[in-house]
């Protein structure tokens, strides 16, 4: 195992990402930055609460309002807050906003479910489920044989996605083609689900989102912005736009669900997991499910018997979020850890060496260990002051098997190369990628290299889900630079009257015997308008997968007069088999770490328990981190194998942070803080209730 | 460049106070001589006697300082200067995120000053330098903000960067020399979902640094 900085393609390439320049001068054009002509404004009418019947509404009046174009109401029942009950069409956003508030829709309320505990079924159902019922004499011998059994239940909240580029799509239906622009993780899935509402074939559709304002798993398909974009630009043979505001963001564009999770553990004499009873509960859409958690998952836990239930309550649906039931799995499975290490007198470190299942992340435990300051963290609750200290940890893994992508690289005689695909670039560094990997298998400067991606007419490729583009796509990039570099290579062999075999190519020079050629030289040689190469095989880049191991340490400070938080300081260090390029890589590590320290520390969906209507739906009140929250962060991108394949980066950095940041603020106050967001009243709470008072 | 002081019963239009609350960015009596010296805005009579001035449901027709071009645009008294600046001008690299002055995605410079131009009616904006970031590009070359954050990789998705570009230079005209804590003050109002702020911070940093253009 060899721990380096950095690896070797990551060395070469410490550009920034090709598309910065565009995106600091506001020259990169997203979704939401196209006017076309004779544009139509559309968006959907939806309930406010969580359970409502609409009981009267001012359609007329609606629909004579100036600008409005057409008003339909298709459903009365709302059954979660941004329930979408009709839809309304206007010349104008404003013609749009005063026909909504032309319709005064009335409602009449029901009691609406909004609490995962109130609404969730009883732990002792699930004890009767088969997969329980036949573990049942292996747990009665666990816990009867364990030196500590624990018995905790954490609980996590809602969490938005929080875009900043709003869901939107703009559909321009032409009779017998469509163009479509839209924000998305998904240029093909989008164009497909467009074709069928349009009644086009495939290749009468081209969709764009040459730039996209993020995603985080909830821009997949082509969802109820491009529906209705579609089915209006049809009916009205007109461009049509649908914009989500920051409102219906929050409500109406999916979620990571809310998470109870009951964990009965025990522990050996020795200090190892021996196994136990896990039952999670996960808050979704009205009906539906899509609420798990990944725990247990990680550490060798023994024997596991686990359930779970979805909840259905009045609230949006969830959808795939970054890492989707990680985080909130490995919250607890974190907390849990350093509750039983704190059982057994074991230090949370040796405790997770122990019970950890990977060679690689132990090696990574050593490394962090010493770049956080282990050694620093002093027992529980030991820490003089009111300013204390604490330290944890958190660890995480993510699969990589391949998957298709096709890649196109045009040659041009005067020596500058095109690198396509249809594939998207959500802010991940796509494009990057592309360029980096084409570049450095040519020999050539990125500057000759141009990415072009995310238009369906370009070369197929996945949507950016489950950490996958990069992986998918490189060893096509390389393979198909490999090819253009092998033709080359057979052209100058031609020219000079050599064997090709005998041409040596390395860094975009061409050399035999006392000759050389130049890259441009070279492509002078190509005979036609360009060298066009195609692959959709991984071939020889297919290379060794590793398993995307993350391990994070976190040091924060917590005020224990004011219960306030301060994360002082991170290291996360993060395999990803070979890193292409090493300032997104780490931009990545890093962002991902912030993301989830806000989810630890702040994010909160607020439910109305009487109206089910969201209290918070905006920025100011759904708080995010900012840059007053953020710490030192050190990033280590790691290498376990010298030959490895180009691996998932993008959902496990996301992972340990929250695990990490709870058993640190547990460390310094002495007493865990066992829900989040581990806002100030909860760290209040929780000292309070220690010692026997209440807040 | 700025006049601090406001003249009781001069100061202009109904959303005088709120503009005032909005950080102080705008000094509220330039605001009226300026406006009302603007081209096709000093309509005597519909200046009311309390100086608040009516502007026509149907929209008047107004002259912004657009990055150091007048640019005549009709303007609604309900539009914001964010919507003009990229429904009618063409200049989208301003975005529009929450709406309502919560993430600083609309940020641009008034009179050299940063502004969240979500909050700000367009009729308020004549007569008064506006600067987005593509006005930041001087005849090819970026402003070193704009340099330093390309060095830094100070980005991900890129969404909200045109308003970090724009506050960030904002907030180096007024500290120079700006200590990394007042950068993150400074960059308070700014919200980055993707969370690119250790590069952010960075290219500030060396932008300050840098001597600051």
């Amino acid at each position: 195992m060899t721990w380096r900085p950095d690896n070797r393609l990551a060395l070469e390439n410490d550009g920034s990402r090709v598309d910065v320049r565009d995106k600091v001068t506001g020259a990169a054009r997203y979704t939401t930055d196209y006017y076309p002509e004779g544009l139509l404004w559309a968006s959907y009418i939806r309930c406010p609460y969580g359970k409502a019947f609409l009981r009267s509404s001012k359609l007329e009046a609606a629909r004579a309002a100036p600008g409005v174009v057409e008003v339909e109401l298709e459903k009365q029942e709302g059954t979660y807050p941004g329930d979408r009950l009709g839809h309304i069409c206007a010349e104008s956003r404003q013609a749009l906003e005063q026909g909504l508030a032309a319709l005064a829709l009335e409602f009449e309320r029901d009691r609406p479910a909004t609490d995962i505990e109130r609404e969730k079924k009883p732990l002792e159902t699930f004890d009767e489920d088969p997969s329980v019922q036949e573990k049942q004499a292996d747990l009665e011998r666990i816990f009867s044989e364990a030196a500590h059994t624990l018995e905790r239940t954490y609980q996590t909240q809602v969490q938005t996605h929080s875009c900043l580029e709003p869901h939107n799509s703009l559909v321009d239906y032409r009779g017998d083609h469509a163009t479509a622009r839209q924000s998305t993780q998904a240029t093909f899935s989008v164009r497909n689900e467009l074709t069928e509402v349009l009644g086009l074939p495939p290749d009468k559709v081209e969709m764009h989102c040459e730039h996209v304002g993020g995603g985080f798993g909830s821009k997949f398909g082509l969802s109820p912005e491009g529906q209705l974009a579609g089915k209006l630009s049809k009916k009205h043979g007109r461009p049509v736009r649908v914009l989500m505001n920051r409102e219906e963001e929050h409500l109406d564009n999916g979620l990571r669900p809310g998470s109870l999770q009951y964990m009965k553990l025990a522990i050996g004499p020795d200090g190892k997991l021996l196994g136990g009873r896990i039952h999670t509960w996960g808050s979704v859409g009205p009906v539906g499910g899509g609420g798990g958690t990944s725990n247990p998952s990680r550490y060798n836990f023994g024997i596991v018997a686990k359930t779970h239930q979805d909840v259905n309550l009045n609230s949006g649906f969830p959808r795939a979020m970054r890492a989707p039931g990680h985080p909130q799995g490995m919250f607890a499975v974190e907390m849990m850890m350093d509750e039983l290490a704190e059982a057994a007198g074991m230090d949370p470190l040796e405790f997770r060496r122990l019970n950890e299942t990977s060679d690689v992340r132990r090696a990574m435990l050593d490394v962090g260990a010493e770049q956080i300051g282990w050694h620093r963290r002093k027992p529980s609750g030991t820490w003089e002051g009111p300013l204390k200290r604490g330290f944890g940890i958190g660890v995480a893994d993510w699969g990589n098997s391949p998957g298709e992508a096709t890649i196109t690289i045009h040659v041009y005689p005067n020596g500058n190369v095109e690198v396509l695909s249809g594939s998207q670039d959500i802010g991940t560094g796509f494009r990057t990628l592309l360029v980096d990997c084409v570049a450095h298998q040519l020999g050539i400067d990125r500057a000759r290299v141009e990415a072009k991606v995310g238009v369906s007419t370009y070369p197929p490729g996945p949507g950016s889900g489950g950490s996958v583009t990069s992986r998918f796509v490189a060893p096509k990039a390389l393979g198909a630079a490999e090819q253009a570099r092998q033709d080359l290579r057979q052209r100058v062999a031609r020219e000079w009257g050599v064997p090709a075999d005998e041409v040596a190519a390395e860094n975009g020079v061409f050399k035999h015997a006392d000759r050389t050629m130049s890259w441009n030289e070279a492509c002078k040689l190509i005979g036609q308008d360009r060298l066009t190469v195609t692959e959709k095989e991984n071939g020889i880049f297919w290379k060794e997968q590793t398993g995307s191991e993350a391990v994070q340490f976190v040091e924060v400070e917590v005020d224990v007069e004011t219960g306030i938080v301060r994360v002082k300081k991170v290291v996360a260090l993060q395999n990803v088999g070979q890193a292409v390029n090493r300032k997104t890589v780490e931009n990545q590590i890093t962002g991902g770490v912030i993301q989830w320290i806000s989810f630890a520390l702040f994010e909160d969906r607020i439910l109305n328990r009487q109206t089910g209507a969201m209290v918070n739906p905006n920025l100011e009140f759904y708080k995010i981190a900012g840059s007053r929250d953020i710490p030192e962060i050190v990033p280590i991108i790691w290498q376990s194998r010298p030959d490895a394949g180009v691996n998932s980066l993008g959902e496990p950095p996301v992972v340990p942070t929250p695990g990490a940041v709870g058993c640190a603020v547990a460390n310094a106050i002495g007493v865990p803080v066992r829900r989040m967001p581990i806002t100030p009243w909860r760290v209040l709470s929780a000292l309070a209730e220690r010692d026997g008072g209440a807040v | 460049m700025k006049q601090k002081q406001s003249r009781p019963g001069e100061t202009g239009f109904s959303r005088r106070g709120f503009l005032k609350g909005v950080g102080g960015a705008v000094g509220a009596a330039a605001v009226v001589s300026r406006v009302l010296e603007a081209p096709g805005l000093a309509r005597a009579d519909e200046i009311t006697r309390e100086g608040i001035r009516r502007v026509p449901a149907e929209g008047l027709e107004i002259t912004l300082h657009v990055n150091g071009e007048e640019r005549p645009v009709t303007v609604r008294p309900d539009q914001t200067l964010l919507e003009v600046l990229r429904e009618q001008l063409g200049l989208t690299g301003t975005k529009e995120i929450c709406d309502r002055g919560a993430c600083g995605g609309c940020t641009v410079l008034l009179d050299g000053r940063s502004i969240n131009s979500c909050l700000m009616l367009a009729v308020d904006a004549a007569g008064h330098e506006v600067r987005t970031v593509e006005g930041l590009v001087q005849d090819g070359r970026l402003d070193p903000v704009q340099q330093a954050f390309v060095d830094s990789d100070a980005c991900q998705c890129g969404y909200c960067i045109p308003g970090f570009v724009v506050r960030s230079r904002a907030l180096l005209d007024e500290f120079p020399n700006a200590t990394p804590q007042q950068i993150r003050d400074g960059l308070a109002g700014n919200i980055c979902r993707c969370a690119a702020y250790a590069r952010i911070f960075e290219a500030v940093q060396t932008a300050a640094a840098g001597g600051n253009g």
